[in-house]
């Protein structure tokens, strides 16, 4: 039976459970999954796991990877995982080296997709940019170890386990390398430079620029402005688009009312996808759209956030 | 003479508030757009002048010369702060800049006899906007028209997007009063022609200040028909093909207010919603019913007869629309200075040549060419292309327009970047026959050429200056070649 | 005291062109660029050498010899020494096997701190740095925003950290791996007009496996832990402007769009 280490993070367990699925996708039904907590809460993992380990020694500085590579290094000389998957994190994506490392296995960062080639795990992620995908296995006589980004693999085909509960107890624990001075929530407002989604307004939304917001928030994005609506005072220059204002490179640039100036297009930088909301299909920032909405901002932005709200 | 003993002896000629010694003011005052980006990046390091002042007439311009005159300051003569060439740039430890915001008056409007008298410091966009309200044009319309004033117009001979119907502005000034580093005032009478020996106007036009300072200009208006306006756009196969047609218009009398053709690249950035990355070829024409109609038939045929080279019209709703937007303002001055300041690049330089017909087309690919091969940041260009946008019988400019990543330091931005592309333009236009400033004034990055420019023919200018400012106080390095100032240079 | 930076070159992945019609990615004559968290990392060193110019600075990459241009205009930015670690058997090598080289390389220099970036333009692993710090023993931190500079003089540093939701500070004693991203936005000064021809050959080192001795059977293309055995190409669609109405129908188009590329959630 093969045997799949998944590392259970405090504060994304639920996300380290999803997981689930990545090993399922490699394995099928026939292998045994096991979940490792040094300071989760493990009772997301209770129930789907076939084993849940935790580790509580006072000993272990929690969030000095040196520390836990160390310690599941030594776990891995007993258990002999097959795998081991890590959650691509702040700190998973420190973790999974380090511990690579401490292994001398292969890591491959992380995958979107799970192949197989000859009987080989084929691990598949996304290269330069995400423009192709490579296909990577492990050559190694060793765990096969890989991350992935939270939310990629989804577990929802839930099976019930019995999961059998027991405390590992390192022989050895390496003194900290780091020490955590202090903690502090990040501030709420955000820099449209780095927002994947951006909902800007123009001259043509000037009177119900702050209409906006509804739909910047139903699409997980920020507001962003021309310098017509920046000069006109509605708008605060930090959000301004454009020559004398931010470059942004969001994903999604819905241009709300904007004609789009030549200055203007100077702040767009590899924009993916463009929807222009205009009244004349022939201003110039339609050239670049995806699509181009020929009407009234007000009308569509309204009719917009209610198509949303109905769902499906 | 120290700083200290010029204001002490300014503030004994004029009123407190006609003296500037703002040290923002000041720094901003020691360079022009030629070294925009080291200027907003607050790296500067040109001597600070000592002030700047505002004389509100020409008894006082007079005084203010005769003082730097006698104690060898240099004088920077100024008015609208446009320039880009570095005409404004201030190269001596002891310098003043007369400003002329404070010469602010029209003078007269007189319809009848179709001309208009300004102070040298009456902004263009407050004449035309006069002139507008009863049907008349200045026909003088720069890029930098709301911001421009007479003075640094006539004394850059500057020249407007409307050139070839109206002209340059030599051809618009008939008169004007200048004065002289040793007091003297000199007023040219307006008249309609004469030949009353050599046209003694055009010893003030375009000196660029380093002769005299100019206080007044009288310049013809005309009538205005904007509801006769016809515009016209087609895509082109080439630079080639654009300057043919604009040459068949030209030769067979037509005189279109607008005439340009863009390379590809530089009608990308003007008109990236319908050039479909070919060159674009405009025109507009004007004035009353039957000639904008008759000029816009000649358009026509032009165009009919290179049709090969063309690729299709464009909706002249576009060509239009854009001409509606062109201007550009303070506004968009301070939005650029922003621009370097929050992100680190501008939108680039210019640099205007002139020549034949013949030669044109050879010089803009030489040039092109030639940057390609040898520029050494090449690498760094996001755009290198150029418009023909004036016209004459015998030959048209060639606009360089050129904008790159800065991939270096701001001190070092001007000598990496624009003055290396602007002297292998200057170069080759100089080499074929061509003249390296077409429409900037020489300012004081191109004295170096100064003498191949004109040729045997630099003897009457080098005599101009010896005679009217031998102690070299007006505007030190523009236009002629100094030694001295070679450090700011290389 | 003595700064390493190490730095990796890589192509400018962002500049890269999609070729419609035969469906494959242009990677031909992309130009080489510092990678851009690596240059904030030398670029935060260079500007403390600025104020204590006592500090010495090495940078080290890993690469073929035709980073040979690209490291001299890195040393001409007045970096006291660099080391490019080159040799074929190198070629190849995924990153536990770069970090086992640059690690053996690191084993017999003398420095105080190890600044690099926190991941690459190609790669976008961010394995290298942790991978490395597990072979030399040393204490590690990704994605640092800031490094306080008098903790730093001091052989502590305090490091901001930006992690999904909180900013945490952290303090790591030298020797130590220190790992910015480009957001900390230090800039990299250029390359000084004045200093575009100079000379740097005297400080540019060559170090081939030689010297360096690792096992080439744990490197390289046939050695590494890792390998590629299939490459697909994400394919793309030219894009197709679609005008539509402020309509039902419009409405539902644009939704449509939203959903289909992941934005409604």
């Amino acid at each position: 039976m093969k045997k799949c280490l998944i590392f259970l993070e405090k504060e994304y367990e639920k996300f380290c459970v999803d997981l689930l699925k990545t090993a399922e996708e490699i394995y099928g039904d026939a292998y045994e999954s096991c979940a490792l907590s040094f300071d989760a809460d493990t009772e997301p993992a209770e129930g789907r796991f076939d084993e849940l380990i935790t580790v509580t020694d006072e000993r272990v500085q929690t969030y000095d990877v040196s520390v836990l590579s160390g310690i599941i290094g030594e776990l891995h000389q007993e258990q002999q995982f097959d795998s081991i998957l890590i959650l691509a994190t702040h700190f998973g994506r420190m973790l999974a080296p380090s511990l690579a490392m401490e292994l001398g296995t292969g890591l491959v960062a992380d995958i979107t997709k799970i192949g197989h080639h000859k009987d080989q795990i084929e691990m598949i992620r996304p290269a330069f940019s995400g423009k192709i995908l490579a296909g990577i296995i492990n050559t190694r006589d060793n765990a096969v170890m890989m991350s992935v980004r939270p939310g990629v693999f989804l577990y929802e085909d839930v099976k019930e386990k019995d999961t059998r509960i027991w405390e590992y107890s390192p022989k050895e624990v390496r003194s900290p390398k780091i020490e955590h001075v202090s903690r502090r929530e990040k501030p709420k407002s955000r820099d449209i430079r780095e927002s994947e989604v951006l909902v800007s307004g123009g001259g043509g939304i000037l009177d119900d620029f702050d209409m906006l917001d509804g739909l910047a928030e139903r699409l997980g994005g920020m507001k962003s402005a021309s310098r017509r609506v920046v000069d006109s005072g509605k708008a605060d220059r930090s959000i301004q688009v454009g020559q004398s204002g931010k470059i942004v490179h969001p994903r999604l640039y819905m241009a709300i009312g904007i004609c789009g100036v030549l200055q203007h297009i100077a702040g767009l930088n590899r924009v993916e996808h463009l929807i222009a909301v205009n009244t004349n299909k022939n201003a110039p920032i339609c050239s670049l759209a995806d699509i181009v909405v020929e009407g009234d901002a007000r009308t569509f932005v309204e009719k917009m956030i209610k198509r949303i709200d109905s769902g499906n | 003479m120290t700083k200290t003993d010029i204001l002490e002896k300014l503030g004994t000629m004029l009123e407190a508030d006609q003296i500037n010694t703002d040290p923002e003011d000041l720094y901003d005052a020691s360079a022009d757009r030629y070294k925009k980006y080291a200027k907003a990046k607050k790296v500067l390091d040109n001597p600070i002048p000592a002030a700047i002042v505002y004389p509100k007439d020409t008894e006082e311009v007079k005084e203010l010369l005769m003082f730097c005159n006698e104690n060898g300051i240099n004088v920077i003569p100024r008015s609208g702060k446009t320039s880009t060439e570095g005409g404004l740039e201030n190269w001596k430890e002891l310098a003043l800049v007369i400003d002329g915001k404070n010469l602010n008056k029209i003078i007269n409007i007189d319809t009848y006899n179709m001309q208009a008298t300004v102070q040298s410091g009456v902004a263009l966009q407050h004449l035309e906007d006069e002139l507008r309200k009863i049907g008349y044009t200045t026909g003088h319309s720069p890029q930098s028209k709301p911001v421009a004033q007479y003075g640094g117009l006539v004394a850059t001979r500057s020249i407007g997007q409307f050139s070839t119907l109206y002209g340059g502005i030599e051809d618009m000034v008939v008169g004007l009063e200048c004065v002289f580093p040793d007091g003297h005032v000199c007023r040219i009478k307006n008249v309609p022609r004469r030949a009353a020996g050599p046209d003694i106007r055009h010893i003030a036009i375009g000196n660029e200040g380093t002769l005299c300072y100019i206080t007044e200009v009288t310049v013809k208006i005309f009538k205005y028909f904007p509801e006769n306006n016809l515009f016209y756009g087609y895509l082109v196969k080439d630079v080639a093909t654009g300057i043919k047609v604009l040459r068949e218009v030209f030769v067979n009398g037509y005189r279109p207010s607008v005439a340009r053709v863009y390379s590809e690249e530089d009608a990308r950035q003007h008109f990236y919603h319908f050039h479909e990355g070919k060159c674009v070829l405009i025109f507009m024409a004007e004035g009353a019913k039957p000639i904008a109609d008759a000029c816009g038939k000649g358009i026509e045929e032009a165009v009919e007869k290179f049709s090969d080279g063309i690729i299709k019209k464009v909706d002249s709703a576009l060509i239009e629309d854009w001409f509606n937007h062109l201007n550009w303002s303070q506004k968009d001055i301070d939005d650029e200075v922003q621009e370097m300041i929050n992100n680190d690049r501008h939108s680039g330089y210019t640099t205007e040549i002139s020549a034949s017909w013949e030669l044109i087309p050879q010089i803009y690919d030489n040039v092109i060419n030639r940057i390609r091969k040898e520029f050494k940041q090449a690498d760094d260009l996001v755009m290198l292309g150029g418009h023909s946008s004036h016209s004459y019988l015998n030959g048209t400019n060639m606009y360089f327009v050129y904008q790159y990543n800065i991939n270096c330091e701001p001190e070092d931005e001007f000598r990496m970047y624009h003055h290396p592309l602007q002297t292998i333009i200057v170069e080759e236009t100089l080499k074929l026959g061509g003249s390296m400033c077409h429409h900037h004034g020489v300012g004081k990055y191109r004295n170096q050429w100064i003498k191949e420019e004109h040729g045997s023919a630099y003897y009457m200018l080098e005599k101009l200056k010896e005679t009217f400012d031998p102690n070299k106080v007006m505007n030190f390095g523009s236009i002629f070649y100094e030694e001295e100032g070679a450090k700011f240079q290389k | 005291m003595k700064i390493v930076c190490l730095l990796k070159f890589t192509p400018d992945v962002d500049a890269f062109e999609y070729d419609y019609e035969n469906n494959v990615l242009i990677r031909e004559n992309i130009k080489q660029i510092i990678n851009l968290d690596d240059a904030c990392a030398l670029g935060y060193a260079l500007n403390l050498k600025k104020k204590h110019p006592e500090i010495e600075i090495e940078v080290v990459t890993m690469g073929p010899l035709s980073v040979k241009g690209l490291m001299e205009d890195v040393l001409r930015r007045r970096v006291d020494r660099g080391t490019i670690l080159s040799d074929p058997v190198f070629a190849g090598s995924d990153t536990l096997a770069t970090s086992l080289i640059l690690g053996e390389y690191l084993k017999r220099t003398e420095y105080d701190v190890i600044l690099t970036g926190t991941q690459t333009l190609d790669g976008d692993t961010a394995h290298v740095p942790s991978q490395l710090a597990g072979y030399l023993g040393i204490g590690q931190m990704s994605a640092i925003m800031k490094i306080d500079e008098a903790s730093f003089l001091e052989g502590a540093p305090l490091v901001e950290v930006d992690t999904e939701n909180h900013t945490d500070t952290y303090k790591i004693a030298f020797p130590a791996i220190l790992s910015v991203r480009r957001e900390s936005r230090y800039r990299l000064p250029f390359v000084r007009y004045a200093d575009l021809e100079m000379d740097v050959s005297d400080r540019l080192h060559i170090i081939d496996n030689s010297v360096l001795q690792v096992d080439e059977n744990i490197i390289g293309t046939h050695g590494s832990a890792t390998k590629v055995v299939k490459t697909y190409m994400q394919t793309y669609e030219r894009k197709d402007r679609v005008v539509v109405q402020n309509d039902d129908e419009g409405i539902e188009t644009v939704y449509n769009f939203l959903k289909e590329n992941g934005y409604l959630k």
